[in-house]
């Protein structure tokens, strides 16, 4: 008599297959959407607010998703707004 | 021609004869060389993201100009920022901009347009700023002796 031979998969291995499948494309916004690739100024602090992390790190494109052209466009606006104290180089340490 | 467009950075406690000051200094420069001033804002006042030379409050200014090419108009104003008008003026900085780029823009409200912070607030965000501040909330949420009722007690037997 022959013994049948369940595959067993991780639980894990699933879950992670599920994260790669779920996984949306991104596109930037600022190609697709002509509004929003007006308020990219370096006046504009509050939107660039929007694109800097907890610590005013400059968010990665990965995650944001933003083309290389505007992620480009984008970084330049924040350095400049930071030259005029409208957005933080760091976080202030309290 | 070619235009620009300044973005200065003055003390908090700015006078009203300094702003009328620093735009006829504005004035006479871009005259001088034959441009023409097209536009100066006063923002308002705006809490900064970080201390310059210990302000922590400053005042905006938004010029734009033409100017012609190949004058030293632009180094001349950046000059008298930087030596004359240095009690007045923190910051400076000047960009190019195309003439079919609209004019309209964006930018952040400053304090005198933002209303005032409810009382209610008792985030981590207004704790931290209270902090700053030096006010203590803790002191406000003390009740008197006179507001308590006194509470009977009521033995059971």
């Amino acid at each position: 008599m022959t013994k049948k031979i369940k595959l067993k998969i991780s639980s894990r291995l699933v879950k992670k297959k599920m994260r790669r499948t779920t996984n949306v494309q991104k596109t930037c916004r600022f190609c697709t959407d002509a509004e929003y690739k007006q308020g990219l100024d370096y006046k504009n602090a509050t939107f660039l607010r929007s694109f800097l992390t907890e610590r005013g790190k400059i968010l990665h494109s990965r995650i944001s998703g933003n083309c290389a052209k505007h992620q480009r466009c984008l970084a330049h606006s924040i350095k400049k707004a930071r030259m005029v104290a409208l957005v933080p180089f760091a976080a202030q340490y309290n | 021609m070619v235009r620009y467009e300044g973005l200065l950075l003055a003390y908090p406690q700015i006078a009203q004869t300094d702003i009328e000051n620093l735009e006829a200094a504005i004035n006479k420069i871009i005259h001088e060389k034959e441009g023409s001033v097209l536009s100066f804002e006063r923002w308002g006042k705006y809490r900064l993201a970080y201390p310059v030379s210990k302000n922590e409050y400053g005042v905006y200014f938004l010029v734009r100009f033409d100017i012609p090419e190949k004058t030293s108009a632009l180094t001349d104003l950046k000059m008298l920022f930087e030596t004359k008008l240095n009690t007045i003026i923190l910051r400076n900085l000047f960009t190019r901009l195309s003439f079919d780029q609209p004019l309209a823009y964006q930018r952040p409200k400053s304090l005198e347009e933002t209303p005032a912070r409810e009382s209610e607030g008792f985030s981590r965000e207004d704790r931290r700023r209270d902090r700053d501040r030096g006010v203590d909330r803790e002191r406000d949420f003390d009740v008197e002796e006179k507001d308590v009722m006194p509470v009977e007690e009521h033995i059971v037997a």
